[in-house]
């Protein structure tokens, strides 16, 4: 069973704040508190104990962050639009080589993975 | 609430690192800039004007557009070659 917030469904049984984190992208554990604590749910709540208002609230103050699809179309904006100007980190997102001047004699197999002009298909 | 990490970078009483260029020739003249300062960050005022930017070998010429400022110089101007395999004669 799960408890539907945000169009995303998290486990019941979960703390409030971890299970906002771990469903979220864009919500880490630090932004799950602070929105907690704002709506007045306290730490050791859990998804099932929440009333139909407080999904509401909880609903209110996400969608005025910037999460999920449209967090993800600004991630793929900024890299293209350093790829348009011409900048040296542009070019190592498009070769799918590491940004920050590491090595790439072995590993960079995380640049591999993530380094591309689109990294989220929205 | 934290900063970001932009403001974070650098303390803000020293200002932009910025090395003296003759920008207001070069806004009368249009004649490109040529420099080997890479460090230097793009300043609002440098918007539409041409740099000679040193790569280590030879001057890269770079326009300067609206998105470009705050960066540096020398990230227009790559030092290293892509990598290309070259199959061998025999």
């Amino acid at each position: 069973m799960g408890v539907h917030v945000f169009g995303k469904s998290i486990k019941h049984n979960s703390l409030v704040r971890i299970g906002l984190a771990k469903a979220i992208f864009g919500i880490g554990y630090q932004t799950a508190e602070r929105i907690c604590a704002k709506v007045g749910i306290y730490p050791q709540m859990r998804m099932n104990q929440l009333s139909e208002p407080q999904i509401m609230d909880l609903n209110k103050e996400i969608s005025d962050l910037l999460v999920e699809g449209h967090l993800k179309q600004k991630i793929n904006n900024d890299i293209r639009m350093k790829r348009d100007i011409g900048s040296y980190s542009g070019f190592r997102h498009a070769q799918g080589l590491p940004v920050r001047g590491q090595g790439t004699r072995n590993n960079a197999a995380t640049a591999g993975k993530l380094n591309k002009l689109e990294r989220f298909r929205v | 609430m934290r900063p970001a990490l932009t403001v974070l970078k650098r303390s803000v009483w020293k200002g932009p690192h910025v090395v003296p260029l003759p920008i207001a020739e070069a806004i009368k003249n249009g004649t490109p800039i040529r420099t080997n300062a890479r460090s230097c960050t793009i300043l609002p005022q440098f918007v539409g004007l041409k740099f000679q930017i040193h790569n280590g070998k030879e001057y890269v010429e770079v326009e300067v557009t609206d998105n470009m400022v705050g960066s540096k110089l020398g990230e227009f101007a790559a030092t290293r070659k892509k990598f290309m395999y070259k199959y061998t004669k025999n």
